[in-house]
């Protein structure tokens, strides 16, 4: 139903775009008409991998070239279809994809695009070497069909439309799943959707290679709309920026972004050509240049965010209206502080053993050992830079122990990677909060959930359900930039919790909370922990720490200083002094 | 019934007579049109807009000639009208380009461009199936190999040039040095055309006139430092060395390098292939002491009975020389006028089938061969000319018949 209903905008589009084309009787029109979703789709390979992941890439025209060249020589040397090389072009370019993709993402942020616009530049080289400088696909006269090379140039519009509809299609569904959902957490935190028990480097890997074989694929498509094979005008610069130039204008991360900026554009670039170019010749650049930068400033998105940002003010202005506001706010669900049994008996579950980590010279962690028992909550205190969120980093597998192990059910886990460890059943939150600003609260959630969902619908509701737990029920629709601090922290909570942890570490979850605020959160880890949640929990905040640990772990300098019941610790001269330095030492006392 | 066949009838004799008057109207525009409209698509924006624009410039002179001396007379003196269109800096908008061309400008009869054969090959593939015939000073072999029917190539082929260009120069050593040149060096960037032309040297060319490679350099342009190309030189020693750049800024580089190590203004005769070494811009940035005797070979070049047009061009367009751009395109104008002439209708097709079957005597703007076209489409024995820079200027100095100055071969 949900996919249906998804699918119908595209197709009713693409009809809409079908039927004008047919109308069109003007030969370059149809031309523009072709191009256009061309663009689109080059557009939209783009959005997959860099709109969603967040890793920019400057460098697609490679997939691009690769297609166009796989089309233009299968034909001239084989004499194979264009009708069987583009799949044939799709997989290498797929296969281009891994290959490139693999060293690649070790690197991240600028230094990850600019390795990327490496690539085309570096095989654009390889080509000319190979005497590929134009090549030109040969007229096949008397099979013109089975060659791809109609007469009736509507036909190109229309195959180039079945393309774009079929890409939009994939995108979606994409979007919608687990696939999507790790993409999207990974543009917003790597490390956290890595926390989150997604495994970033193979879906990374996955989105590249689909990516690399839908450019592929219109690659060689292109090859066939322009007949004429070169290295500039399929590996060129200004083909990466194309993709680039679409998807950015359009909107980045959306399903539609590349095609609103390659519907506009495109027709744009080529009136400005044929109308202000006759007159004044190379001001057609000039002005599509300020046109862009012009949007970009007004909508650094790119228009379908800024106008859906609009849509949305409205409605919501209208909604405030007939609503009332207790219905918005979010609602916390009333919990009883009913008492529980302190369990610092039970089964061990996660038992650390000397763990050391230093980072140079200086010592974050030292020689620290604890154990943490089934159901219990540990609090860890200890004053700025005790290593008490480094402690956390090596727990999760963020960082690797200089010595020492991390026992998970008496198994020793140290040195995995994060999303095994989350799958080991550990969850975790942040001290600087990562939400999916764009994403609704459920949305948001959800990631977590895959760890252990194995399909969507179950992710979904175990999502619904992490989110019932923590109390946002209410607002589970609304858009996580809307919300207040204290429902984000609750929204990370319910994140954590999604994936079923048996054990969850909290870092900072009550920084920068108001005092009644802080109370209703603390409700709410209480009840997990009545739930049967094993919890150690980083803060500042004592007052609200001493009401709900178990027992404290104190850390000074790495090294734990002492550990016991709230009340003997919080006595503890060693901790005064740590957290107060000497002189309140004798106050203290008093 | 009988209302609905009066009306039918009334009806047919109003669409008569309204085609009657159509079909009258368009005979005669068809007899006696007063403006035909030629088309040039070279791109005048962008990285090449500089070539292209000299390209316009040749068209409009020769246009307002013909204009002058009455038009096509076959047409009753119907005036030409030049179209221009700006096929842009990549193959994507030159495709565009053409296809705008024919799809808007539907009452051309001819046109000439695209300046790079990367360009012209995708416009003609759309002027090809629109049965627009064009004509072109790119030289690429591969343009006249498609079997296309409306594609003329004025230039000798890239493959062809290199062929003739090689015994002359030979001779050319041998009468000013007396000395037959032995061993030679290539030096030449990776792009489409200067690959060709090597290319053709290395597979036979060299050898045939008995030659032996002693250097071969490829490089990517733009160059960062010449110093180890020039040093390889230094120590083969080479009679010749064939130079192809395309991009000015590696000229400039290279020849300063030379003569910084004492090989430059002719200790090594420096031979190139294409216009780039002798286009306007250079001497912006190498001062002609640099440039005197460098020689290359084009496919084109203001010469011997082009005085009058080399001076209406540097007074009406303050351009010092006429380059292969200037002559050839202007050379365009006159061919399809010719064709015109011949057709004796302002049609495409007729255009066409004129420029298959033409015999229009010895060039007058093309070096050498005869205005007439092989089943190819190439300009039946077309030849090439070789320019020698003296005294700040690029004049042509081959073939003899054409020649503006006598060369010289540097000294060693």
């Amino acid at each position: 139903m949900l996919r249906m209903r998804s699918c119908l905008p595209p197709l009713l589009f693409t009809l809409a775009y079908a039927v004008v084309s047919l109308g069109v009787t003007n030969s370059y029109y149809q031309l523009i008409l072709t191009l256009v979703p061309v663009w689109a789709v080059f557009g939209l390979s783009w959005n997959l991998l860099s709109g969603y992941t967040g890793l920019i890439s400057f460098g697609h025209a490679a997939f691009f070239g690769i297609g166009a060249y796989a089309t233009a020589l299968g034909q001239i040397y084989f004499d194979i279809s264009p009708w069987l090389l583009i799949p044939v072009a799709a997989m290498l370019g797929g296969i281009a994809g891994l290959l490139i993709g693999f060293p690649t993402f070790r690197l991240q942020g600028h230094y990850f695009a600019l390795a990327m616009l490496a690539y085309p530049l570096a095989i654009l080289y390889v080509f000319e070497w190979l005497g590929f400088q134009e090549v030109t696909l040969p007229i096949k006269r008397e099979a013109p069909i089975a060659y791809m090379q109609f007469a009736d140039p509507h036909l190109y519009t229309l195959l180039g439309l079945a393309l774009m509809l079929a890409t939009i299609v994939l995108t979606q569904v994409i979007e919608r799943s687990r696939f999507g959902m790790a993409l999207l957490a990974i543009k917003q935190n790597e490390a956290a959707a890595e926390a989150a028990g997604i495994n970033t480097l193979a879906w990374k890997l996955r989105a590249i290679t689909l990516s690399g074989a839908i450019a592929a694929a219109i690659g060689g498509f292109y090859a066939q709309v322009l007949l004429v094979v070169t290295p500039a005008s399929v590996f060129g610069m200004l083909v990466s920026a194309q993709a680039l130039t679409v998807a950015m204008f359009g909107g980045v991360g959306t399903v539609w972004g590349p095609v609103i900026g390659s519907v506009i554009l495109i027709p744009l670039a080529e009136i400005l050509h044929a109308e202000a170019g006759a007159r004044i010749p190379g001001i057609q650049g000039v002005i599509f240049g300020i046109a862009i930068v012009c949007v970009i400033l007004l909508a650094p998105e790119g228009l379908f965010w800024k106008l859906r940002d609009l849509l949305r003010k409205r409605t919501a202005s209208k909604a405030a209206v007939s609503d009332t506001p207790e219905a918005a706010a979010a609602n916390v669900t009333a919990l009883k502080p009913a008492a529980r049994q302190r369990a610092a008996t039970g089964e061990v579950v996660l038992e650390v053993k000397n763990l050391s980590r230093s980072f140079g010279g200086l010592k974050a962690v030292q020689d620290v050992s604890f154990r943490l028992h089934k159901n219990e909550i540990l609090g860890i205190i200890g004053p700025n830079g005790a290593g008490k969120t480094t402690l956390f980093n090596l727990l999760n597998g963020f960082l690797k122990p200089s010595q020492g192990e991390v026992l998970i059910d008496g198994r020793n886990m140290s040195g995995q990677r994060p999303h095994v460890i989350c799958e080991a059943g550990i969850g975790r939150t942040f001290q600087v909060m990562r939400p999916f600003l764009r994403m609704s609260i459920l949305d948001n959630v959800v990631v977590g959930a895959y760890v252990r969902a194995r399909t969507d619908d179950e992710a979904r509701k175990m999502a619904a359900d992490a989110v019932a737990r923590v109390g946002l029920s209410a607002v589970a629709d609304r858009v996580a930039g809307e919300l207040s601090t204290k429902e984000l922290r609750l929204m990370e909570l319910a994140r954590a919790i999604a994936g079923q942890p048996r054990i969850l570490l909290l870092d900072e979850t009550l920084a920068g909370l108001g005092h009644g605020e802080a109370d209703e959160v603390v409700a709410v880890i209480q009840q997990l922990a009545r739930d049967g949640m094993t919890i150690a929990i980083i803060e500042h905040t004592m007052q609200a720490m001493v009401r709900l640990v178990d027992r404290f772990l104190v850390l000074d300098h790495g090294a734990v200083i002492t550990e016991g019941l709230p009340e003997v610790v919080t006595r503890d001269n060693r901790v005064i002094e740590a957290y107060l330095g000497k002189k309140w030492v004798g106050h203290a006392a008093n | 019934m009988t209302a609905k066949s009066k009306i039918t009838i009334s009806r047919r004799t109003l669409l008569a007579g309204a085609s009657g008057t159509l079909i009258a109207s368009r005979a005669g525009w068809a007899q006696q049109p007063s403006e035909v409209k030629v088309g040039l698509l070279v791109p005048i924006s962008g990285l090449y807009a500089r070539p292209g624009t000299v390209m316009r410039e040749g068209a409009e002179m020769a246009i307002d000639h013909i204009n002058a001396q009455g038009g096509v007379k076959a047409l009753g003196g119907a005036k030409l009208k030049l179209v221009v269109l700006d096929s842009g800096d990549t193959t994507e908008k030159a495709k565009n380009a053409a296809q705008r061309m024919v799809a808007q400008e539907t009452d051309l009869v001819a046109a000439s461009g695209a300046y790079l054969s990367s360009f012209t090959l995708a416009v003609t593939e759309v002027t090809e199936r629109a049965n627009l015939p064009m004509l072109t000073l790119s030289y690429s072999d591969l343009i006249t190999e498609r079997g296309f029917k409306y594609v003329f190539q004025t230039a000798a082929t890239a493959g062809s040039q290199a062929r003739q260009a090689l015994p002359q120069l030979i001779k050319l050593a041998e009468t000013a040095s007396s000395k037959r040149p032995k061993t030679v060096a290539i030096l030449t960037d990776n792009t489409g055309a200067s690959i060709a032309s090597a290319k053709a040297m290395r597979d036979g060319l060299l050898a045939e006139n008995q030659l032996q490679l002693i250097v071969d350099e490829t490089f990517t342009p733009p160059l960062a430092d010449a110093t180890s190309l020039v040093q390889k030189i230094r120590s083969a020693k080479p009679d010749l060395l064939f130079f192809l750049p395309t991009v000015i800024s590696d000229a400039k580089l290279l020849l300063e390098k030379m003569n910084e190590f004492g090989l430059g203004q002719g200790k090594v005769p420096t031979i190139s292939f294409g216009i780039a070494i002798a286009e306007p811009d250079m001497l912006q940035t190498v001062s002609p002491e640099l440039l005197q005797g460098v020689l290359t070979c084009v496919a084109s070049w203001g010469a011997k009975g082009h005085e009058a047009l080399i001076a209406e061009l540097k007074t009406r367009y303050k351009e010092p020389w006429m380059t292969q751009n200037a002559i050839s395109t202007y050379g365009d104008m006159w061919v399809i006028k010719d064709a015109l002439e011949k057709a004796g209708k302002a049609d495409r097709v007729a255009v066409g089938e004129a420029l298959r079957t033409m015999d229009g005597g010895p060039s007058k703007y093309y070096p050498l061969g005869e205005i007439k076209f092989d089943e190819k489409g190439r300009r039946v024995g077309a030849g090439m000319t070789i320019v020698q820079w003296q005294a700040g200027i690029p004049v042509t100095v081959f073939p003899p018949e054409l020649a503006l100055a006598k060369p010289f071969w540097p000294k060693s």
